[in-house]
């Protein structure tokens, strides 16, 4: 006898199996004590979680409410112990250390807004990876990555190139040894 | 000294390795004819084919003549050989076909191969090319083959085009005489050397417009044929400077079969008024199937560039016409000569590949050749 694997025995305790898949468990079921086991174990194990997702209601805006207050109230106390400061406190920012630090800022500006600038959108992946087919008065050409590679150079005289949207190009001429219109179709994939 | 000459020698085996290398003729092309083919094979000469390497690709140049034996009960009237060096990457597969033949059973016929093919380096053993049969198309339109480029449609198309211009010419022969004749193939070679032809970049699948010009989706103007099966309602592509994209036509079945499959042939106009055969549309759903009266899509995701040397052409205007129908029973349709005419598309279509055989019958061996070669049929 071939048990279901422990997967499809879970996927049946929590009734996630497809009606056919749930239709061949049972019937297995019906005749397999161990799997039947194995199904019940899954099921009380499904309960005991179920259980513990029940947490207590948790009252979110009033906690929100509090940790705010608690914050003004700290920025307050704070205030009012912090002594009083002078304008002599920034003496040591006059002259040439006061323009270098200005001048620090701003080179920090320049380079964040420099590194931060909106980029121009990168050219579309396909524009640069796609293979290109084109016909030219030379023959058939292949495009990819920047490399180009001459796929049909007809020697016949008069040769008759056609695009076919679905991704070819066909060259059609005369062959001059057998006579017979000869048809090339080159595909870009 | 001895490092000097390590060098020289090592530059010149380089050299000497990245040279083109000739076919070897027992292993390098495989030809499969199935066991049950109505052709075998009777002779290969690979000619000048040779392999070169080009980075992590060889390049193969095939210069093949094959001789093939109809060893069928029925004339051959065309033949679509798929010609595989692998099959995943752009480069590596291509067909040939040899429509408007007349070959009787018993005799033997030539298809030439020249292609160039691209294939990994590091690939598995075996030849380096694979030139199957897809297709072989006989005198009563019956068909052989395993037709994975779809070939007996379009060899049906082709040998449908071969009758009704062999046709058209024969009329004016029997109405006009030799002079008439003259005068008609004079007209088709002069069409064929002025009409207006495009250099066409295509790109599949290509999602995003890559001119810099702002892009708008233009409609489909369309020629409507009076016989024609299938009805165009209404269609239209993107269109961005000289790049068209993502052609999508609605359809409408009007005949009382099923149709399963239909061909848009695509014009451009630029902003002269000149008008230009762009591309053939196909519906893009293999398994089309459009009963009478139903509407279907025909489009694909694919984009198109056009212009003439360095120059690019900047789109004014797009136009359709269905070019070819195929019914569910397999039977084919194509517009006829008159419809054409009407609809001033000779001079914009390519001629069919009878008309250039024939015009080029005239131009080498002169009028009574033509005449000697249309009483053939």
């Amino acid at each position: 006898m071939t048990h279901p694997g422990q997967t499809i025995l879970a996927l049946y305790a929590g009734e996630d199996l497809g009606w056919f898949r749930r239709l061949r468990t049972e019937r297995h079921l019906a005749s397999c004590s161990a799997c039947r086991a194995e199904v019940a174990t899954f099921s009380a194990a499904r309960e005991e979680l179920a259980g513990m997702s029940d947490l207590p209601a948790i009252p979110w805006s009033r906690l929100a409410a509090e940790m705010k207050a608690n914050i003004r109230l700290g920025l307050a106390a704070g205030e009012c112990v912090r002594p009083p400061q002078s304008l002599a406190a920034f003496a040591w920012l006059s002259g040439g250390r006061g323009f270098a630090a200005f001048a620090s800022v701003a080179a920090l500006l320049v380079a964040g807004l420099y590194l931060q600038r909106p980029a121009p959108p990168p050219a579309p992946l396909a524009a640069r990876q796609d293979a290109v087919l084109r016909a030219t008065a030379n023959g058939i050409e292949l495009n990819q990555g920047g490399q180009t590679l001459s796929l049909l150079h007809v020697r016949a005289g008069d040769v008759t190139y056609s695009a076919g949207a679905q991704g070819s190009i066909r060259a059609r001429y005369v062959d001059s040894d057998t006579g017979n219109v000869t048809i090339n179709n080159v595909y870009v994939q | 000294m001895c490092s000097k000459l390590a060098i020289l020698i090592a530059a010149v085996a380089a050299a000497l390795s990245a040279q083109e290398t000739p076919l070897d003729p027992h292993n390098s092309v495989q030809i499969n004819l199935p066991p049950d083919a109505p052709l075998t094979l009777v002779s290969e000469n690979l000619g000048e084919s040779h392999v070169s390497p080009r980075g992590s690709a060889v390049v193969l140049d095939l210069d093949v003549a094959l001789t093939l034996h109809n060893s069928s009960p029925n004339r051959v009237r065309g033949v679509t050989l798929l010609v595989t060096a692998q099959e995943v990457t752009p480069g590596g597969k291509a067909s040939v076909a040899v429509p408007s033949l007349d070959v009787a059973p018993g005799l033997n016929f030539p298809v030439r191969i020249n292609l160039r093919l691209l294939r990994p380096s590091q690939m598995g053993a075996g030849p380096l090319v694979r030139v199957n049969l897809d297709g072989v198309l006989f005198q009563d339109l019956s068909f052989y083959g395993p037709n994975r480029l779809d070939s007996r449609r379009s060899m049906t198309a082709w040998e449908l085009e071969a009758q009704r211009d062999r046709k058209y010419f024969k009329s004016i022969l029997a109405s006009r005489g030799i002079e008439g004749l003259k005068q008609a193939v004079l007209e088709s070679l002069n069409r064929q050397a002025e009409r207006p032809r495009l250099d066409v970049q295509v790109i599949r699948g290509h999602a995003v417009a890559s001119s810099a010009l702002p892009e708008h989706s233009a409609q489909f103007a369309f020629l409507r044929f009076p016989d024609s099966p299938v009805d165009p309602l209404e269609g239209y592509a993107q269109i961005s400077g000289n790049e068209a994209r993502e052609p999508r036509i609605e359809v409408q079945n009007r005949s009382p079969k099923p149709v399963r499959y239909v061909e848009i042939g695509w014009i451009v106009k630029d902003s002269q008024g000149r008008q230009y055969m762009a591309a053939s549309v196909p519906n893009a759903d293999a398994e089309l199937f459009l009963p009478p009266g139903r509407t279907g899509k025909v489009l694909q995701d694919t984009s198109l560039r056009f212009s003439r040397g360095s120059d690019k052409i900047s789109i004014a205007g797009i136009t359709g016409f269905v070019s070819q129908v195929e019914f569910a029973d397999g039977k084919v349709w194509i517009p006829n000569r008159e419809s054409l005419a009407n609809a001033q598309l000779l001079g914009i279509l390519a001629p069919s590949p009878e008309e250039q055989r024939l015009t080029d019958v005239y131009r080498k061996k002169g009028p009574k050749a033509l005449v000697d070669e249309l009483a053939k049929f």
